[in-house]
């Protein structure tokens, strides 16, 4: 009843205060906007990063995909808006089947395999000049439309758009978590081998993952095409789409369903207003010091380290007023 | 087309040559501590900026930087090891994801220091052509192939022969027996670091001498020594040469027979190919790698 009511008031938050007070400067709603983009990918790949066990350095080839994909049939067929950027994440799901041979790899290999198909997929996005408009690049890709006499083509629809993209990304990968089958990841995780003696399809299951983190990817990738309206291969496949998000997820704690949200959004909005005006060109530079920080000193990530935090502050809070107790 | 064919087999033999020292290092450290330096490829390109300091400012040839390259590269090379040694758990990926954002450092600092502008060398010696027969190319591109050659050779000796090579073999196929017959682990994995700075610096300033030089190159040379040293199989030395000769001819032929755009398509499905049909290289020792 108690995580009810907290949801309720974040719901309340984020789709009705947060809105409300931001309605009206553009210039913090796209630093928003731009922000949840990274956290739908971080989302993704802490997906495929915490339940499939596998650390990518490639999600870029699926933003890429997805947001091509959704670009192309809404410009050369007419697809409705939507329904074009669910087909963008189906388009980056099937893109997936050509990374399964991957899954036979592990660790370390896997990372810099699917890096190989980033690139693959960002040269031919540049050599299909007949579909992709080659490295000239896709102009005017239609906005987000008018459905209801709501403007999903302003700041604040597309804000409602991608909140929605990742809350519904944020229930499913809970649901998925909680469920039997995330159970069998997380033992994967001790052993992959002594899970598959007990009869669990590793590989069906890490591929599954692999989908499903393309899917949202591609989702969000498509998200972006109508709400900049501009691709080209080297902005829908730049590395930046990988890093952003992995230094995110990592920040934020990637085996915690909030960590990536958060870290995105704090990320993104520090690099943009702090490292930014600090340092013009160069400021990711700061991103690498942060990932290595990260890394060295809280491997786990920000949020399980402020819960750890607080957990022993409050345990020393309560030992301290009866210190003369033995008790305690 | 025969000349054709010929010509490119042979300026894909000297690139392969120049890919070979660029993946040395990489091949090295990933051999004998089973950690892939993703920041090696920036390494290579800060002995590069090193040469194109020395030549802009002190209007020296870029070859005299090599001493300062060394310095400079080495240094990293130890502070890329001891940063590496305080990961306390999940060693395999977190040094991947350490030395990505160590690459991202190198790579920004490098764009801060010199902006993102293109250099390439301005002394017009290494540029000169040189004719064997039939077959072109420029006087640095033989160079670094050379300088590949013995560098390639002398590593091979220093590994296999030499007290710190079968140390650090040692150290790599068990550490505990290792310290037990007194031989320091961490003392001989400062040592890989540094042999891998050093053959990084040479790498860079042959790459300066060779082409051109921009920021970003360090993330593709990175990948490239790395498919190399895929390619070869982990802990073989002249499996790098191999491997590397190998990309550089297929890099060559696709070129020459289809377009240009194609050619890091190439290395990239080589790459795959291999990982998947090959997961122990070409010269790799058998064992589980998948």
């Amino acid at each position: 009843m108690k995580q009810r009511t907290q949801i309720v008031i974040l719901l309340v938050a984020l789709y009705v205060v947060l809105p409300f007070l931001l309605k009206g400067n553009t210039y913090v709603m796209s630093i928003l906007v731009a922000s949840l983009t990274i956290a739908g990918v971080a989302l993704a790949w802490a997906l495929l990063g915490n339940l499939g066990g596998m650390v990518s350095f490639g999600h870029a080839a699926f933003f890429g995909v997805g947001s091509y994909i959704s670009a192309i049939v809404t410009m050369k067929l007419g697809v409705p808006i939507f329904a074009a950027i669910l087909m963008g994440g189906f388009g980056a799901t099937i893109a997936s089947i050509a990374v399964l041979p991957a899954l036979r790899l592990s660790g370390p290999y896997f990372a810099l395999a699917i890096l190989a198909y980033a690139h693959i997929f960002k040269i031919l996005a540049t050599e299909f000049t007949s579909v992709t408009g080659g490295a000239g690049g896709l102009l005017g890709i239609p906005p987000l439309p008018t459905l209801l006499g709501f403007n999903f083509g302003s700041k604040l629809g597309a804000y409602l758009v991608i909140i929605t993209i990742i809350l519904v990304f944020a229930f499913i990968y809970a649901r998925i978590r909680g469920s039997y089958y995330g159970f069998a990841l997380r033992a994967m995780h001790e052993s992959e081998d002594a899970t598959r003696v007990v009869g669990v399809n590793s590989t069906l299951l890490k591929a599954l993952m692999l989908f499903l983190s393309a899917f949202m990817t591609g989702v969000v990738g498509a998200f972006n095409a109508h709400y900049i309206n501009f691709l080209e291969p080297d902005y829908a496949f730049h590395i930046g789409w990988t890093m952003l998000p992995l230094v995110a997820a990592i920040f934020g704690g990637y085996r915690t369903l909030s960590g990536p949200l958060i870290g995105a959004v704090v990320v993104y909005t520090v690099d943009q207003l702090v490292f930014k005006s600090l340092i013009p060109s160069g400021h990711q530079i700061m991103l690498g010091v942060l990932l290595g920080i990260i890394i060295l000193f809280a491997p786990d990530g920000l949020i399980p380290l402020l819960k750890k935090t607080v957990r022993r502050v409050r345990q020393t809070g309560k030992c301290r007023p009866p210190q003369t107790d033995a008790t305690c | 087309m025969i000349e054709l064919i010929l010509q490119s087999l042979y300026s894909g033999l000297l690139s392969g040559g120049s890919y070979a020292l660029i993946a040395l290092g990489l091949a090295l450290v990933f051999g004998t501590m089973k950690i892939i330096n993703l920041a090696h490829g920036e390494m290579v390109l800060l002995a590069a900026y090193m040469a194109y300091l020395m030549e802009s400012k002190l209007t020296l040839s870029p070859i005299l930087a090599i001493p300062l390259a060394l310095v400079v590269s080495c240094l990293v090379a130890v502070a890329i090891y001891f940063l590496l040694s305080r990961i306390s758990k999940n060693r395999e990926l977190n040094s991947l994801i350490l030395t990505f954002g160590i690459g991202i450092i190198l790579t920004n600092a490098i764009l801060i220091i010199w902006s993102a502008d293109i250099h390439s060398t301005s002394s017009p010696g290494f540029q000169e052509p040189v004719v064997l027969g039939p077959l072109f190319s420029m006087r640095s591109e033989l160079g670094f192939f050379g300088v590949s050659i013995v560098l390639v050779a002398a590593l091979w000796w220093w590994l296999s022969r030499s007290w710190y090579g079968r140390a650090l073999r040692a150290v790599s196929s068990n550490r505990d027996a290792a310290k037990l017959m007194g031989i320091n682990p961490h003392r001989t994995e400062v040592v890989s670091f540094v042999v891998a700075g050093i053959l990084a610096s040479f790498a860079g300033v042959a790459l300066y001498c060779t082409s051109v030089i921009q920021p970003s190159l360090g993330s593709s040379l990175t990948s490239k020594a790395f498919i190399i040293t895929v390619l070869a199989g982990i802990g073989s030395i002249p499996g790098v040469l191999v491997g590397a000769i190998l990309i550089g001819i297929a890099e060559a032929m696709t070129v020459t027979l289809y377009s240009s755009a194609l050619q890091e398509l190439t290395s990239m499905v080589l790459f795959l190919l291999v990982l998947f049909v090959l997961p122990n290289g070409l010269f790799g020792a058998a064992g589980r790698r998948g």
